[in-house]
C-alpha cells in the first residue's frame, strides 16, 4: 500500500510539473516583451487551463502530508529556503496571472508581466532545487532532523535548478505553438526549437555535474536507472524538437511534457526503497515504508480518495476536451 | 527571538489574511449561485449582469484566497514538522481529503466557469457554479474537521509517542465541530451579504446608472445578512457549551480548568497551561460585533417601498458597517485558536514541541518575506475589488461576449 501511494505521490507532483510547468514557461517567456497585445494572447491561450494546473500541486502536497506525514516535515522544514523560494513563485504567478489584467493601464500591466516573470523563474528553480536536494541526499541526524540549510548549496542543486529553468521554458513554448492562432504560433515554434539545445545542454551538464558529486553517487541506490532516466529526457527532448520541425506541436508538448515528468520518476527509482537519504548517519535515512502514515490511516485515504480519482481526472480532461484547439477571436478573454 | 515566537506570528498573519479572503469567497459564492440559477430559470437579463459584476468581485477576491491557501498548505510542512511527525497520521487525513475532495475540484470548475461564457450551454456553465460553491462548502467542513480535531484530538491512540487513527467516524462527530462548522459558514454568508448590502448602497449614494440592479442586490445582501447573523448569534453561544466542556481552560478558570491543569502538570511537568489574555478579550469585543450587526433586523421593514433609499442615511449605516463583520471573524478566530494554547493538539502536543528545528534567521526571513508579500498583495487586491466595485455593472471583463469591440485596452481620445 505504501508503494501504491507513493507512486500517487509521483503522479501528482509530476502532474503537477507537466501542466502548472508550461504556465511557468509562458510566464518566462513574457521576459521577451513584445507588444501588449501578444503577451495578452500568451496569456489567454493558458486561459481556462490555468487554475486547473496548479490544483495538482495542492492535491500533491495533500497527499504528501496524509499519507507520508514524517516526510512531509521533513522534507519541507529540511530544504527550507528552496521550498520557500518556489512558493514565492507560485504565489506570484498566481497572483499576477490572474490580476494583471485587471488594471487597464498597459504600463501596470506591463510590471505585473515583470512579477510573472519572475514568479515563474523562482518556482522552476525552486522544484529543480527541491529534486535535487532529494538526489544529493540530505544531513539527516539519528533524532530524525535534517539539520541546517547549507547542504542545499551545492552546484549539482544549482545546476538541477537551472535545467528546470531551461526545460520549463522550452515546454512553455510548446505549449504555445499548439494553442496560439496560426500565424503567431510559427514564431513560438521558432522560439521553442532555439530554446531546446539550451534545455539539452542543461540537462548533459547537470547529469555530469550529478555523476561528478561523491554526494549524489552515495545517495542514489540504483545508478542504471539514474543514468537510463537523464538519457531518456534528452532523447525527449530531440523528439520535441523533431516534432516541431515538422510541424506537430501536439507530439512535440506530449515529448516536452514527459521531459518535466521524468526528474520526477528519476528521483524517486533512483533513491528506492529510501525517500530521504541521509548523508551523515546512514542509519537515519528514510524509507518510503517508514515515511509512510500508519495502515488505518492509508486505508481510510484508500477509500476515500480512489473512488473520486476518476472523476478528478474526468472533470480535469473535460476542461482539456472542452478548450482544446487554437484560441481565435472567438476565445473567451480574462487574465 | 525564538522560533516558536516567530512561527506562530507567521501562522497567524498568513491565517489571518487567508480568513478575510474566504468567508468573502465561501458568502458570494452561495449569493451567486442564486442569481445564475435565476438567470437560467427566468430568462431575465437583470440576473445575467449581476451575476456578471458579482462574479467579477468574487474572482478577483478567489486570487488571494488560493495565494495565501497554498502557503498555508506549506506552512504546515515548513515551520510545524513535529505536527506532521507525531500527529500527522490523524490531522494530515482530514487535510488531505480536503486537497482532494474539494480543492481540486474547485478551481477546475471555476476555471471553466470563467472561461465558459458563451462556450458552454447555460446548464452546464450553471452546474459549474454549483459545483464551485459545493467544494467550497464541502472545502470548509474538511478544514474544520482537521482544526477543530486539533482543538479537541478524537479518535487516535498513542503508540510509540505517536498517535495512530483508530476512529475516523470520531473526527466527523467531533463535539467541537458541529456548532463551530455551522457558526463559520453564516459568519460566511454574513460577510457575502454585508459586502453586497455595502457596494449596492454605494452605487446608491452616488445614484450611479444602475439604480434597478443595485437595488436588487441591496435587498438579497441585507436579507442575507439579517439571516446570516441570526444563525451566527445561534451557532455561536450554542458553541459554549460543548467547547466549555472539551476546553476547560478555554473560556475560564472554575474548578473544572484546575482539575485539567493540575492531570497536565503531573504528565507534562509544570508550566503555564492558561491561554493568553488575547483570546478572551477578542472574544468580548467579537460579542459586541454580533450584537451591533443584529441591528441589520430594524432595517428590513424599510425595504418597503424603498424606503430604506429614500431616507440615505440607512444607506451609509450599511457602508460604514462593512468593516465590522471582518473584524468578528478575526476576533472570533483568534478566540478560537489562541484560546487553545499553550497546545498544538490539546492537552496532547505543546505548541513548543510542533515547531520545526530551523534556525532563527530562516524563520525570520520567512516570516518577514511572506508577511510582505501576502500583506501586499492583499492591500493589491483590496483596491482592485474596490476600483472595480465603484466601477459599476456596465461592461465586467467577465463573462464579455466575444465579439463584442475589445475591450478600452487604448482609450485614446477621438479629437486629441
Amino acid at each position: 500500500m505504501d508503494l501504491a501511494w507513493y507512486a500517487l505521490l509521483g503522479l501528482f507532483f509530476a502532474s503537477y510539473l507537466v501542466l502548472a510547468g508550461y504556465d511557468y514557461g509562458v510566464g518566462l517567456l513574457l521576459a521577451r516583451g513584445g507588444a501588449p497585445a501578444g503577451r495578452r494572447a500568451a496569456l489567454t491561450a493558458l486561459g481556462p487551463f490555468f487554475l486547473g494546473n496548479e490544483v495538482w500541486l495542492v492535491a500533491a502536497v495533500g497527499i504528501l502530508f496524509g499519507a507520508f506525514p514524517v516526510l512531509e516535515g521533513e522534507l519541507l522544514a529540511g530544504c527550507y529556503p528552496a521550498v520557500a523560494g518556489a512558493l514565492v513563485g507560485v504565489v506570484l504567478v498566481t497572483a499576477g496571472v490572474q490580476l494583471r489584467s485587471r488594471p487597464g493601464d498597459e504600463r501596470v500591466r506591463a510590471r505585473w508581466d515583470r512579477v510573472i516573470v519572475v514568479g515563474s523563474a523562482l518556482a522552476a528553480l525552486g522544484w529543480g532545487v527541491v529534486l535535487a536536494a532529494l538526489l544529493q541526499g540530505v544531513p539527516r541526524q539519528a533524532d530524525g532532523h535534517v539539520a541546517g540549510v547549507s547542504h542545499l548549496a551545492t552546484p549539482f542543486a544549482a545546476t538541477a535548478g537551472l535545467t528546470m529553468v531551461a526545460l520549463v521554458a522550452v515546454h512553455g513554448a510548446t505549449f504555445l505553438t499548439l494553442r496560439l492562432p496560426a500565424d503567431a504560433a510559427d514564431a513560438a515554434g521558432r522560439a521553442a526549437r532555439r530554446l531546446v539545445p539550451v534545455a539539452l545542454c542543461a540537462v548533459v551538464v547537470a547529469t555530469v555535474v550529478g555523476v561528478l558529486s561523491s554526494r549524489v553517487r552515495d545517495a542514489v541506490g540504483r545508478p542504471a536507472v539514474a543514468v537510463l532516466l537523464p538519457v531518456l529526457l534528452v532523447v525527449a527532448l530531440l523528439a520535441a524538437r523533431a516534432a516541431l520541425a515538422r510541424r506537430r506541436p501536439g507530439w512535440a508538448l506530449i515529448a516536452t511534457g514527459a521531459a518535466m515528468a521524468l526528474p520526477v520518476a528519476l528521483v524517486g527509482a533512483a533513491l528506492w526503497p529510501y525517500v530521504l537519504v541521509s548523508t551523515t548517519d546512514p542509519g537515519a535515512s528514510l524509507t518510503v515504508a517508514d515515511a509512510a502514515a500508519s495502515t488505518p490511516t492509508l486505508r481510510l485515504l484508500g477509500w476515500v480518495a480512489l473512488p473520486l480519482l476518476p472523476a478528478l481526472l474526468g472533470f480535469q480532461a473535460m476542461c482539456w476536451w472542452v478548450f482544446r484547439g487554437r484560441t481565435d477571436g472567438r476565445a473567451p478573454v480574462y487574465w | 527571538m525564538d522560533t516558536l515566537l516567530l512561527a506562530r506570528l507567521q501562522f497567524a498573519t498568513t491565517t489571518s489574511i487567508h480568513f478575510l479572503f474566504v468567508v468573502v469567497t465561501l458568502g458570494l459564492v452561495t449569493l451567486l449561485v442564486g442569481m445564475q440559477t435565476a438567470w437560467v430559470l427566468t430568462g431575465n437579463a437583470k440576473w445575467e449582469r449581476l451575476t456578471r459584476f458579482w462574479g467579477q468581485l468574487y474572482v478577483i477576491n478567489y486570487v488571494l484566497g488560493i495565494a495565501t491557501g497554498i502557503v498555508m498548505e506549506f506552512q504546515f510542512g515548513l515551520n510545524w514538522s513535529g505536527l506532521s511527525r507525531y500527529v500527522g497520521n490523524v490531522f494530515g487525513a482530514p487535510l488531505a481529503i480536503e486537497t482532494l475532495v474539494a480543492f481540486f475540484l474547485e478551481s477546475t470548475f471555476l476555471g471553466m466557469w470563467i472561461f465558459g461564457w458563451h462556450r458552454l450551454r447555460k446548464g452546464v456553465h450553471l452546474a459549474l457554479l454549483w459545483g464551485v460553491a459545493l467544494t467550497a462548502y464541502a472545502s470548509a467542513f474538511w478544514i474544520m474537521v482537521a482544526n477543530s480535531w486539533l482543538q479537541h484530538p478524537v479518535g487516535y491512540e498513542v503508540r510509540d509517542g505517536i498517535a495512530h487513527l483508530t476512529d475516523f467516524g470520531a473526527l466527523l462527530t467531533n463535539p467541537s465541530l458541529g456548532m463551530a462548522f455551522g457558526h463559520v459558514v453564516s459568519a460566511a454568508l454574513l460577510v457575502g451579504g454585508m459586502l453586497m448590502a455595502a457596494v449596492s448602497a454605494w452605487h446608491l449614494i452616488r445614484r450611479t446608472p444602475d439604480f434597478a440592479l443595485f437595488r436588487t442586490s441591496l435587498r438579497i445582501g441585507l436579507v442575507t445578512a439579517a439571516l446570516a447573523i441570526t444563525m451566527v448569534q445561534g451557532f455561536g453561544f450554542a458553541q459554549f457549551g460543548p467547547v466549555g466542556e472539551v476546553q476547560p481552560t478555554k473560556f475560564g478558570q472554575g474548578p473544572e480548568a484546575q482539575a485539567v491543569i493540575a492531570d497536565w502538570t503531573t504528565r507534562f511537568g509544570p508550566g503555564d497551561y492558561t491561554p493568553p489574555v488575547l483570546a478572551s478579550v477578542g472574544l468580548g469585543f467579537m460579542i459586541l460585533i454580533g450584537f451591533t450587526l443584529g441591528c441589520v433586523w430594524l432595517l428590513l421593514p424599510l425595504l418597503y417601498r424603498d424606503w430604506i433609499i429614500r431616507l440615505r442615511f440607512p444607506l451609509w449605516l450599511i457602508l460604514l458597517a462593512v468593516p465590522l463583520p471582518f473584524i468578528a471573524v478575526i476576533l472570533g478566530w483568534i478566540a478560537r485558536e489562541v484560546g487553545r494554547q499553550p497546545w498544538v493538539a490539546y492537552g496532547l502536543l505543546p505548541t513548543g514541541q510542533a515547531v520545526s528545528p530551523v534556525g532563527t534567521p530562516v524563520m525570520l526571513a520567512s516570516l518577514i518575506g511572506f508577511s510582505l508579500l501576502l500583506g501586499t498583495l492583499a492591500v493589491t487586491n483590496w483596491v482592485l475589488l474596490a476600483r472595480h466595485a465603484g466601477r459599476g455593472a456596465a461592461d465586467p471583463a467577465l463573462g464579455r461576449p466575444p465579439a463584442a469591440p475589445g475591450e478600452p485596452a487604448h482609450p485614446e481620445p477621438a479629437l486629441a
